[in-house]
Protein backbone atom coordinates (compact mmCIF):
# COMPACT_ATOMS: atom_id res chain seq x y z
CA UNK A 1 0.00 0.00 0.00
CA UNK A 2 2.69 2.56 0.89
CA UNK A 3 4.20 1.96 -2.76
CA UNK A 4 1.12 2.90 -4.41
CA UNK A 5 0.89 6.06 -1.43
CA UNK A 6 4.44 7.23 -2.92
CA UNK A 7 3.79 6.87 -6.69
CA UNK A 8 0.61 8.22 -6.58
CA UNK A 9 1.98 11.36 -3.56
CA UNK A 10 5.21 11.96 -6.11
CA UNK A 11 2.71 11.74 -9.32
CA UNK A 12 0.73 14.55 -7.33
CA UNK A 13 3.95 16.88 -6.74
CA UNK A 14 5.16 16.08 -10.76
CA UNK A 15 1.59 17.37 -12.01
CA UNK A 16 1.49 20.58 -9.76
CA UNK A 17 4.76 21.59 -11.17
CA UNK A 18 3.61 20.30 -14.71
CA UNK A 19 0.35 22.97 -14.03
CA UNK A 20 3.24 25.45 -13.00
CA UNK A 21 4.85 25.08 -16.07
CA UNK A 22 1.78 25.54 -18.75
CA UNK A 23 0.80 28.90 -19.52
CA UNK A 24 -2.63 27.49 -21.33
CA UNK A 25 -5.49 26.84 -18.96
CA UNK A 26 -6.99 24.32 -21.02
CA UNK A 27 -3.92 22.18 -20.04
CA UNK A 28 -4.00 22.54 -16.47
CA UNK A 29 -7.37 21.95 -16.22
CA UNK A 30 -6.83 18.12 -17.67
CA UNK A 31 -3.52 18.09 -15.24
CA UNK A 32 -5.85 18.13 -12.92
CA UNK A 33 -8.50 15.91 -13.62
CA UNK A 34 -5.72 13.46 -14.49
CA UNK A 35 -4.07 14.17 -10.68
CA UNK A 36 -7.65 14.21 -8.91
CA UNK A 37 -8.02 10.30 -11.21
CA UNK A 38 -4.79 9.30 -9.96
CA UNK A 39 -6.41 9.82 -6.00
CA UNK A 40 -9.56 8.27 -6.86
CA UNK A 41 -7.51 5.36 -7.80
CA UNK A 42 -5.32 5.60 -4.70
CA UNK A 43 -8.53 5.71 -2.52
CA UNK A 44 -9.94 2.65 -4.36
CA UNK A 45 -7.22 0.94 -3.97
CA UNK A 46 -6.63 1.39 -0.04
CA UNK A 47 -10.28 0.81 0.29
CA UNK A 48 -10.04 -2.51 -1.08
CA UNK A 49 -7.09 -3.17 0.61
CA UNK A 50 -8.51 -2.42 3.86
CA UNK A 51 -12.18 -3.39 3.00
CA UNK A 52 -13.35 -0.19 3.72
CA UNK A 53 -16.68 0.98 2.06
CA UNK A 54 -16.42 4.49 2.33
CA UNK A 55 -12.74 4.81 1.11
CA UNK A 56 -14.64 3.04 -2.23
CA UNK A 57 -17.14 5.53 -1.99
CA UNK A 58 -14.86 8.26 -1.98
CA UNK A 59 -12.88 7.05 -4.34
CA UNK A 60 -16.07 7.34 -6.93
CA UNK A 61 -17.21 10.51 -5.44
CA UNK A 62 -13.70 11.75 -6.28
CA UNK A 63 -13.43 10.53 -10.05
CA UNK A 64 -17.50 11.23 -10.51
CA UNK A 65 -16.80 15.26 -9.10
CA UNK A 66 -13.20 16.30 -9.25
CA UNK A 67 -11.99 13.85 -11.85
CA UNK A 68 -15.12 14.48 -14.21
CA UNK A 69 -17.69 17.11 -13.39
CA UNK A 70 -15.92 19.94 -12.74
CA UNK A 71 -12.85 20.00 -15.22
CA UNK A 72 -15.72 19.33 -17.72
CA UNK A 73 -17.72 22.54 -16.39
CA UNK A 74 -14.16 24.57 -16.23
CA UNK A 75 -13.83 24.15 -19.58
CA UNK A 76 -17.10 24.95 -20.85
CA UNK A 77 -16.75 27.96 -18.68
CA UNK A 78 -13.36 28.46 -20.35
CA UNK A 79 -14.02 31.35 -23.50
CA UNK A 80 -12.37 32.20 -26.86
CA UNK A 81 -9.51 30.62 -27.54
CA UNK A 82 -7.24 33.95 -26.31
CA UNK A 83 -8.37 33.24 -23.21
CA UNK A 84 -7.19 30.25 -22.86
CA UNK A 85 -3.84 31.27 -22.01
CA UNK A 86 -2.52 33.23 -19.20
CA UNK A 87 0.14 35.32 -20.97
CA UNK A 88 1.45 37.22 -17.85
CA UNK A 89 2.67 35.78 -14.76
CA UNK A 90 3.80 37.44 -11.47
CA UNK A 91 6.80 35.32 -11.04
CA UNK A 92 8.80 34.04 -13.88
CA UNK A 93 7.55 30.65 -14.69
CA UNK A 94 11.05 28.65 -14.46
CA UNK A 95 11.70 30.54 -10.98
CA UNK A 96 8.19 29.98 -9.54
CA UNK A 97 8.82 25.81 -10.94
CA UNK A 98 12.07 25.72 -8.41
CA UNK A 99 10.17 27.75 -5.63
CA UNK A 100 7.70 25.36 -5.63
CA UNK A 101 10.17 22.73 -6.18
CA UNK A 102 12.12 24.30 -2.86
CA UNK A 103 8.56 24.07 -0.96
CA UNK A 104 8.83 20.06 -0.95
CA UNK A 105 11.80 20.30 0.73
CA UNK A 106 10.56 22.92 3.12
CA UNK A 107 7.99 20.75 3.44
CA UNK A 108 10.22 17.67 4.32
CA UNK A 109 12.50 19.06 6.74
CA UNK A 110 9.68 20.94 8.38
CA UNK A 111 7.72 17.50 8.48
CA UNK A 112 10.49 15.33 10.03
CA UNK A 113 11.18 17.67 12.88
CA UNK A 114 7.30 18.07 13.74
CA UNK A 115 4.77 15.78 12.79
CA UNK A 116 7.38 12.64 12.46
CA UNK A 117 7.43 12.12 15.87
CA UNK A 118 3.45 11.45 16.05
CA UNK A 119 2.69 9.82 12.77
CA UNK A 120 5.96 7.70 12.15
CA UNK A 121 5.05 7.48 8.88
CA UNK A 122 8.18 8.55 6.67
CA UNK A 123 6.74 9.77 3.52
CA UNK A 124 4.14 11.93 5.17
CA UNK A 125 5.69 14.75 3.95
CA UNK A 126 3.77 14.38 0.79
CA UNK A 127 0.46 15.81 1.48
CA UNK A 128 2.10 18.62 3.25
CA UNK A 129 4.42 19.63 0.52
CA UNK A 130 1.24 19.47 -1.86
CA UNK A 131 -0.82 21.92 0.72
CA UNK A 132 2.36 24.29 0.43
CA UNK A 133 3.00 23.97 -3.72
CA UNK A 134 -1.50 24.19 -3.94
CA UNK A 135 -0.77 27.94 -2.04
CA UNK A 136 2.11 28.35 -4.24
CA UNK A 137 -0.20 27.80 -7.53
CA UNK A 138 -2.60 30.39 -6.12
CA UNK A 139 -0.21 33.20 -5.06
CA UNK A 140 1.95 32.76 -8.59
CA UNK A 141 -0.99 33.09 -11.15
CA UNK A 142 -3.15 35.73 -11.60
CA UNK A 143 -5.90 33.97 -13.38
CA UNK A 144 -8.82 32.99 -11.21
CA UNK A 145 -9.22 29.79 -13.32
CA UNK A 146 -5.92 28.45 -11.95
CA UNK A 147 -6.37 29.97 -8.44
CA UNK A 148 -9.73 28.20 -8.13
CA UNK A 149 -7.31 24.49 -9.36
CA UNK A 150 -4.46 25.69 -6.73
CA UNK A 151 -7.46 25.99 -3.86
CA UNK A 152 -8.27 22.28 -5.12
CA UNK A 153 -5.02 21.17 -5.35
CA UNK A 154 -4.70 21.85 -1.45
CA UNK A 155 -7.93 19.76 -0.89
CA UNK A 156 -6.30 16.72 -3.36
CA UNK A 157 -3.41 16.12 -0.89
CA UNK A 158 -6.05 16.55 2.08
CA UNK A 159 -8.03 13.81 0.42
CA UNK A 160 -4.41 11.80 -0.12
CA UNK A 161 -3.65 12.58 3.56
CA UNK A 162 -6.89 11.37 4.97
CA UNK A 163 -7.01 8.35 2.48
CA UNK A 164 -3.30 6.97 3.79
CA UNK A 165 -2.96 8.01 7.56
CA UNK A 166 -6.53 8.29 8.68
CA UNK A 167 -9.04 5.95 6.75
CA UNK A 168 -11.40 6.06 9.54
CA UNK A 169 -12.24 9.16 9.04
CA UNK A 170 -16.21 9.50 8.38
CA UNK A 171 -17.63 9.35 5.45
CA UNK A 172 -19.75 12.47 6.19
CA UNK A 173 -17.03 14.56 6.38
CA UNK A 174 -14.63 13.91 3.29
CA UNK A 175 -17.93 13.18 1.36
CA UNK A 176 -19.34 16.60 2.47
CA UNK A 177 -15.77 18.39 1.39
CA UNK A 178 -16.63 17.07 -2.04
CA UNK A 179 -19.87 18.40 -2.17
CA UNK A 180 -19.14 21.75 -1.17
CA UNK A 181 -16.45 21.67 -3.70
CA UNK A 182 -19.37 21.84 -6.43
CA UNK A 183 -21.08 24.54 -4.89
CA UNK A 184 -17.82 26.95 -4.55
CA UNK A 185 -16.28 25.67 -8.58
CA UNK A 186 -20.15 26.75 -9.98
CA UNK A 187 -20.42 29.99 -8.14
CA UNK A 188 -17.01 31.03 -8.49
CA UNK A 189 -16.88 30.24 -12.40
CA UNK A 190 -20.45 32.61 -12.25
CA UNK A 191 -18.49 35.52 -10.79
CA UNK A 192 -15.20 34.70 -13.19
CA UNK A 193 -17.84 34.69 -16.39
CA UNK A 194 -19.45 38.02 -15.12
CA UNK A 195 -15.76 39.61 -14.00
CA UNK A 196 -14.72 38.77 -17.87
CA UNK A 197 -17.69 40.11 -19.16
CA UNK A 198 -17.12 43.59 -18.00
CA UNK A 199 -13.44 43.47 -18.13
CA UNK A 200 -11.96 44.32 -21.38
CA UNK A 201 -10.93 41.87 -23.14
CA UNK A 202 -7.71 43.59 -25.52
CA UNK A 203 -5.19 41.72 -24.00
CA UNK A 204 -2.07 44.63 -25.48
CA UNK A 205 -0.42 42.91 -29.24
CA UNK A 206 3.19 41.90 -27.96
CA UNK A 207 2.04 41.05 -24.22
CA UNK A 208 2.53 37.63 -25.82
CA UNK A 209 5.80 37.24 -26.72
CA UNK A 210 6.95 38.98 -23.10
CA UNK A 211 8.75 36.12 -20.89
CA UNK B 1 41.10 -10.31 -24.95
CA UNK B 2 39.76 -6.81 -23.59
CA UNK B 3 42.23 -4.96 -25.37
CA UNK B 4 41.02 -6.47 -28.62
CA UNK B 5 37.50 -5.40 -27.26
CA UNK B 6 38.83 -2.32 -26.70
CA UNK B 7 39.55 -1.75 -30.54
CA UNK B 8 36.43 -3.23 -31.55
CA UNK B 9 34.08 -0.61 -29.49
CA UNK B 10 36.35 2.08 -30.81
CA UNK B 11 35.66 1.24 -34.37
CA UNK B 12 32.13 0.50 -33.67
CA UNK B 13 31.70 3.99 -32.43
CA UNK B 14 33.85 5.82 -34.68
CA UNK B 15 31.87 3.99 -37.80
CA UNK B 16 28.25 4.05 -36.40
CA UNK B 17 28.11 7.37 -34.74
CA UNK B 18 27.61 8.91 -38.54
CA UNK B 19 24.85 6.91 -39.13
CA UNK B 20 22.82 7.13 -36.38
CA UNK B 21 23.22 11.31 -37.23
CA UNK B 22 22.14 10.16 -40.73
CA UNK B 23 19.08 8.03 -39.81
CA UNK B 24 17.98 10.54 -37.33
CA UNK B 25 17.95 13.57 -39.85
CA UNK B 26 15.85 11.15 -42.70
CA UNK B 27 13.63 10.42 -39.92
CA UNK B 28 12.66 13.95 -39.36
CA UNK B 29 12.34 14.95 -43.00
CA UNK B 30 10.46 11.85 -43.76
CA UNK B 31 7.78 14.05 -40.89
CA UNK B 32 8.02 16.75 -42.92
CA UNK B 33 7.00 14.61 -45.84
CA UNK B 34 10.07 14.74 -47.45
CA UNK B 35 12.27 12.38 -49.35
CA UNK B 36 15.25 13.54 -47.66
CA UNK B 37 19.15 12.81 -47.97
CA UNK B 38 20.61 9.23 -47.50
CA UNK B 39 21.35 8.00 -43.88
CA UNK B 40 24.81 7.71 -45.41
CA UNK B 41 24.74 11.52 -45.88
CA UNK B 42 27.30 12.15 -42.98
CA UNK B 43 29.78 9.57 -44.28
CA UNK B 44 29.34 11.47 -47.72
CA UNK B 45 29.90 14.67 -45.92
CA UNK B 46 32.70 13.50 -44.04
CA UNK B 47 34.45 12.66 -46.81
CA UNK B 48 34.06 15.40 -48.84
CA UNK B 49 35.17 17.86 -46.11
CA UNK B 50 38.25 15.51 -45.58
CA UNK B 51 39.10 16.03 -49.11
CA UNK B 52 38.84 20.06 -49.21
CA UNK B 53 41.50 22.74 -48.33
CA UNK B 54 41.09 24.15 -44.68
CA UNK B 55 40.94 27.81 -44.35
CA UNK B 56 41.26 29.74 -40.64
CA UNK B 57 40.91 33.60 -39.86
CA UNK B 58 43.40 35.45 -40.10
CA UNK B 59 43.41 36.75 -36.42
CA UNK B 60 43.04 33.17 -35.27
CA UNK B 61 45.52 32.15 -32.94
CA UNK B 62 47.24 28.31 -33.31
CA UNK B 63 44.66 26.90 -30.66
CA UNK B 64 41.72 27.40 -32.98
CA UNK B 65 43.32 24.68 -35.32
CA UNK B 66 44.60 22.22 -32.41
CA UNK B 67 40.92 22.21 -30.90
CA UNK B 68 39.28 20.10 -33.59
CA UNK B 69 42.10 17.16 -33.05
CA UNK B 70 42.59 17.74 -29.80
CA UNK B 71 38.64 17.06 -28.58
CA UNK B 72 38.35 14.26 -31.10
CA UNK B 73 41.09 12.79 -29.45
CA UNK B 74 39.02 13.31 -26.07
CA UNK B 75 36.06 11.56 -27.67
CA UNK B 76 37.93 8.50 -28.70
CA UNK B 77 39.39 8.30 -25.08
CA UNK B 78 35.46 8.71 -23.89
CA UNK B 79 34.01 5.65 -25.71
CA UNK B 80 37.15 3.47 -24.67
CA UNK B 81 35.68 4.20 -20.81
CA UNK B 82 32.09 3.83 -21.21
CA UNK B 83 30.28 0.35 -21.43
CA UNK B 84 28.90 1.08 -24.92
CA UNK B 85 28.84 -2.70 -25.88
CA UNK B 86 30.40 -4.38 -22.99
CA UNK B 87 28.66 -4.53 -18.88
CA UNK B 88 32.02 -5.82 -18.12
CA UNK B 89 35.29 -2.88 -18.34
CA UNK B 90 37.69 -2.28 -21.14
CA UNK B 91 41.72 -1.66 -20.90
CA UNK B 92 40.43 1.35 -19.92
CA UNK B 93 37.77 0.80 -17.98
CA UNK B 94 38.61 1.73 -14.69
CA UNK B 95 40.65 5.09 -15.60
CA UNK B 96 37.71 7.11 -14.65
CA UNK B 97 34.01 7.05 -13.25
CA UNK B 98 31.07 8.78 -14.54
CA UNK B 99 32.24 12.38 -12.68
CA UNK B 100 35.67 11.51 -14.46
CA UNK B 101 33.25 11.00 -17.90
CA UNK B 102 31.37 14.28 -16.79
CA UNK B 103 34.71 16.08 -16.88
CA UNK B 104 36.12 15.48 -19.62
CA UNK B 105 32.63 15.99 -21.66
CA UNK B 106 32.77 19.48 -20.06
CA UNK B 107 36.58 20.34 -20.69
CA UNK B 108 35.72 19.42 -24.46
CA UNK B 109 32.98 22.11 -24.34
CA UNK B 110 35.14 24.36 -22.74
CA UNK B 111 37.57 24.00 -25.42
CA UNK B 112 35.36 24.14 -28.60
CA UNK B 113 34.32 27.39 -26.66
CA UNK B 114 37.42 28.65 -26.37
CA UNK B 115 38.90 28.19 -29.46
CA UNK B 116 35.23 29.58 -30.94
CA UNK B 117 35.78 32.62 -29.32
CA UNK B 118 39.62 32.57 -30.65
CA UNK B 119 37.63 33.00 -34.30
CA UNK B 120 36.70 36.74 -33.43
CA UNK B 121 33.40 36.04 -35.34
CA UNK B 122 30.22 37.43 -33.90
CA UNK B 123 27.93 34.55 -34.85
CA UNK B 124 30.62 32.41 -33.26
CA UNK B 125 30.11 34.67 -30.29
CA UNK B 126 26.70 34.54 -30.02
CA UNK B 127 26.56 30.64 -29.94
CA UNK B 128 29.21 30.39 -27.26
CA UNK B 129 27.15 32.50 -25.36
CA UNK B 130 23.57 30.96 -25.75
CA UNK B 131 25.40 27.10 -25.65
CA UNK B 132 27.27 28.63 -21.94
CA UNK B 133 23.57 30.18 -20.40
CA UNK B 134 21.91 27.14 -21.53
CA UNK B 135 24.82 24.73 -20.56
CA UNK B 136 25.20 26.29 -16.96
CA UNK B 137 21.82 25.00 -16.39
CA UNK B 138 21.81 21.33 -17.65
CA UNK B 139 24.92 20.18 -16.71
CA UNK B 140 23.91 20.52 -12.36
CA UNK B 141 21.07 18.40 -13.62
CA UNK B 142 23.77 15.39 -15.00
CA UNK B 143 25.27 16.37 -11.74
CA UNK B 144 22.87 15.62 -9.96
CA UNK B 145 21.79 12.49 -11.43
CA UNK B 146 25.48 10.87 -11.09
CA UNK B 147 25.43 12.02 -7.37
CA UNK B 148 21.82 9.77 -7.11
CA UNK B 149 22.88 6.60 -9.04
CA UNK B 150 26.28 6.91 -6.70
CA UNK B 151 23.81 6.89 -3.93
CA UNK B 152 21.96 3.53 -5.50
CA UNK B 153 24.95 1.70 -6.43
CA UNK B 154 27.68 3.25 -4.55
CA UNK B 155 29.84 3.50 -6.75
CA UNK B 156 30.07 5.84 -10.05
CA UNK B 157 31.28 3.35 -11.96
CA UNK B 158 29.21 3.35 -15.02
CA UNK B 159 29.68 -0.26 -15.69
CA UNK B 160 28.72 -1.57 -11.59
CA UNK B 161 25.21 1.05 -12.29
CA UNK B 162 24.59 -1.22 -15.60
CA UNK B 163 25.20 -4.11 -13.22
CA UNK B 164 23.19 -3.58 -10.64
CA UNK B 165 20.59 -1.85 -13.30
CA UNK B 166 20.50 -5.49 -15.00
CA UNK B 167 20.38 -7.47 -11.90
CA UNK B 168 17.98 -5.80 -9.74
CA UNK B 169 14.59 -5.62 -10.35
CA UNK B 170 13.54 -3.57 -7.23
CA UNK B 171 16.26 -0.76 -7.93
CA UNK B 172 15.13 -0.75 -11.99
CA UNK B 173 11.21 -0.62 -10.83
CA UNK B 174 12.10 2.06 -7.79
CA UNK B 175 10.74 5.57 -8.34
CA UNK B 176 13.81 6.81 -8.17
CA UNK B 177 15.38 4.90 -11.04
CA UNK B 178 12.47 6.56 -13.28
CA UNK B 179 12.59 10.07 -11.75
CA UNK B 180 16.24 9.62 -12.93
CA UNK B 181 15.56 8.61 -16.58
CA UNK B 182 12.82 11.27 -16.97
CA UNK B 183 15.54 13.41 -15.98
CA UNK B 184 18.11 12.43 -17.81
CA UNK B 185 16.01 12.20 -20.71
CA UNK B 186 15.11 15.68 -20.50
CA UNK B 187 18.80 16.81 -19.95
CA UNK B 188 19.53 14.32 -22.77
CA UNK B 189 17.39 16.42 -25.17
CA UNK B 190 19.04 19.34 -24.52
CA UNK B 191 22.73 17.91 -24.30
CA UNK B 192 21.76 16.47 -28.09
CA UNK B 193 20.62 20.20 -29.78
CA UNK B 194 17.22 18.13 -29.81
CA UNK B 195 15.32 20.42 -28.29
CA UNK B 196 13.14 22.21 -30.97
CA UNK B 197 14.65 25.50 -29.81
CA UNK B 198 17.57 24.72 -31.75
CA UNK B 199 18.08 25.33 -35.50
CA UNK B 200 20.69 23.15 -37.31
CA UNK B 201 21.06 25.69 -40.32
CA UNK B 202 22.87 29.14 -40.43
CA UNK B 203 19.49 30.57 -39.16
CA UNK B 204 20.79 33.37 -36.29
CA UNK B 205 17.78 33.08 -34.29
CA UNK B 206 17.94 29.33 -33.55
CA UNK B 207 21.92 28.65 -33.75
CA UNK B 208 23.50 27.41 -30.66
CA UNK B 209 25.78 24.47 -31.90
CA UNK B 210 25.96 25.47 -35.46
CA UNK B 211 27.34 28.78 -34.89
CA UNK B 212 30.22 27.46 -32.82
CA UNK B 213 31.82 25.51 -35.22
CA UNK B 214 30.59 28.12 -37.93
CA UNK B 215 34.21 29.48 -39.28
CA UNK B 216 35.69 26.03 -39.14
CA UNK B 217 36.13 23.95 -42.14
CA UNK B 218 38.13 21.30 -43.86
CA UNK B 219 39.63 18.90 -42.17
CA UNK B 220 39.08 20.75 -39.50
CA UNK B 221 35.22 21.26 -39.40
CA UNK B 222 35.02 16.93 -39.89
CA UNK B 223 36.96 16.18 -36.87
CA UNK B 224 34.24 18.56 -35.15
CA UNK B 225 31.21 17.63 -36.76
CA UNK B 226 32.28 13.77 -36.24
CA UNK B 227 33.25 14.72 -32.92
CA UNK B 228 29.62 16.01 -32.24
CA UNK B 229 28.35 12.70 -33.78
CA UNK B 230 30.04 10.45 -31.30
CA UNK B 231 29.00 12.58 -28.23
CA UNK B 232 26.00 12.01 -29.31
CA UNK B 233 26.26 8.52 -29.85
CA UNK B 234 27.83 8.04 -26.25
CA UNK B 235 25.49 10.08 -24.37
CA UNK B 236 23.05 8.14 -25.65
CA UNK B 237 24.51 4.84 -25.13
CA UNK B 238 25.39 5.73 -22.03
CA UNK B 239 21.47 6.94 -21.20
CA UNK B 240 20.53 2.88 -22.89
CA UNK B 241 22.85 1.14 -21.10
CA UNK B 242 22.87 2.48 -17.33
CA UNK B 243 19.27 3.82 -17.47
CA UNK B 244 16.69 3.42 -19.77
CA UNK B 245 16.93 -0.19 -21.20
CA UNK B 246 20.13 -1.67 -19.19
CA UNK B 247 19.35 -5.24 -20.62
CA UNK B 248 21.36 -7.92 -22.76
CA UNK B 249 24.82 -5.93 -22.77
CA UNK B 250 27.28 -8.62 -22.28
CA UNK B 251 28.60 -9.38 -18.71
CA UNK B 252 30.75 -11.88 -19.30
CA UNK B 253 34.29 -11.52 -21.29
CA UNK B 254 33.07 -13.02 -24.84
CA UNK B 255 33.65 -12.12 -28.70
CA UNK B 256 30.59 -13.55 -30.06
CA UNK B 257 28.07 -12.27 -27.31
CA UNK B 258 29.62 -8.83 -28.24
CA UNK B 259 29.35 -8.54 -31.58
CA UNK B 260 25.31 -9.76 -31.26
CA UNK B 261 24.66 -6.86 -28.92
CA UNK B 262 26.55 -4.54 -31.26
CA UNK B 263 23.50 -5.05 -33.63
CA UNK B 264 20.85 -4.91 -30.68
CA UNK B 265 22.45 -1.62 -29.21
CA UNK B 266 22.21 -0.22 -32.76
CA UNK B 267 18.53 -0.78 -32.55
CA UNK B 268 18.49 0.64 -29.37
CA UNK B 269 19.59 3.41 -30.83
CA UNK B 270 17.75 3.94 -33.86
CA UNK B 271 14.48 3.15 -31.56
CA UNK B 272 15.45 6.42 -29.11
CA UNK B 273 16.40 8.71 -32.57
CA UNK B 274 13.05 7.75 -33.72
CA UNK B 275 11.44 8.88 -30.38
CA UNK B 276 14.10 12.10 -30.64
CA UNK B 277 12.77 12.99 -34.18
CA UNK B 278 9.07 12.56 -33.10
CA UNK B 279 9.87 14.75 -29.87
CA UNK B 280 11.29 17.43 -32.44
CA UNK B 281 8.79 16.93 -35.51
CA UNK B 282 5.91 17.34 -33.35
CA UNK B 283 6.48 19.90 -30.40
CA UNK B 284 6.24 23.31 -31.44
CA UNK B 285 9.21 25.60 -31.45
CA UNK B 286 10.36 27.06 -27.92
CA UNK B 287 10.93 30.66 -28.29
CA UNK B 288 14.84 30.40 -27.01
CA UNK B 289 14.08 31.81 -23.11
CA UNK B 290 11.23 28.90 -22.64
CA UNK B 291 14.65 26.81 -22.55
CA UNK B 292 15.44 27.81 -18.89
CA UNK B 293 11.49 26.48 -17.73
CA UNK B 294 12.18 23.01 -19.58
CA UNK B 295 16.06 22.98 -17.76
CA UNK B 296 13.92 23.93 -14.47
CA UNK B 297 11.52 20.86 -15.38
CA UNK B 298 14.51 18.79 -15.88
CA UNK B 299 16.05 19.61 -12.82
CA UNK B 300 13.02 19.24 -10.74
CA UNK B 301 12.89 15.38 -12.09
CA UNK B 302 16.65 14.98 -10.91
CA UNK B 303 16.11 16.71 -7.23
CA UNK B 304 12.54 14.67 -6.58
CA UNK B 305 14.93 11.67 -7.29
CA UNK B 306 16.77 12.75 -4.40
CA UNK B 307 13.90 13.72 -2.35
CA UNK B 308 11.98 10.05 -2.90
CA UNK B 309 15.36 8.49 -1.52
CA UNK B 310 15.50 10.15 1.49
CA UNK B 311 11.39 10.17 1.46
CA UNK B 312 11.50 6.47 1.67
CA UNK B 313 14.65 5.59 3.37
CA UNK B 314 16.44 4.07 0.26
CA UNK B 315 13.77 1.44 0.16
CA UNK B 316 11.70 1.80 -3.36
Amino acid sequence: MKDVYLIVGFLQIVFVIFMQWQVYLRKIVITFALSSAAIAVFLFVNGTYLNSINLIILAFLTIAVRGVFIPYYMLKKLKAPYKDREPRNVIPTALSIVISLFLVVVAYVVYNFTLYDITYVKAGSIPIALILQGIFLIISRNNAFIQLIGYMVMENSLFLLAGYMFPELPLIIEGGILLDLIGVVMISGIVMRLREDTVSNVIEEFEEFKG
Amino acid sequence: MLFLLSVLQLLYVLITAPLIAGIFGKITERYESKVGPSIFQPYYDLYKLFNKQSVVPEVASPLFQIVPYVTFAMYMFLTLVLPIITAFPLTFGPVVDFIGGGLIFGAIASLKKIASLDSRSNYSHLGVSRASSIGALAEPIIVLIFITFGVISHTNNPYVVNNIMQTSTQWYLSLIHWFVVFAFFMALIVETGKLPIESHSNNEFGMIDQAIEMEYSGRELAFMKWGSYIKQFLLMSVFLNDFLIPFWVPMKVGLISVIIYGFIHLLKMIVLSVIFATIQSTVSKYKLFKNFEYVAVAFSFAFLAIIVFYTTGGAL
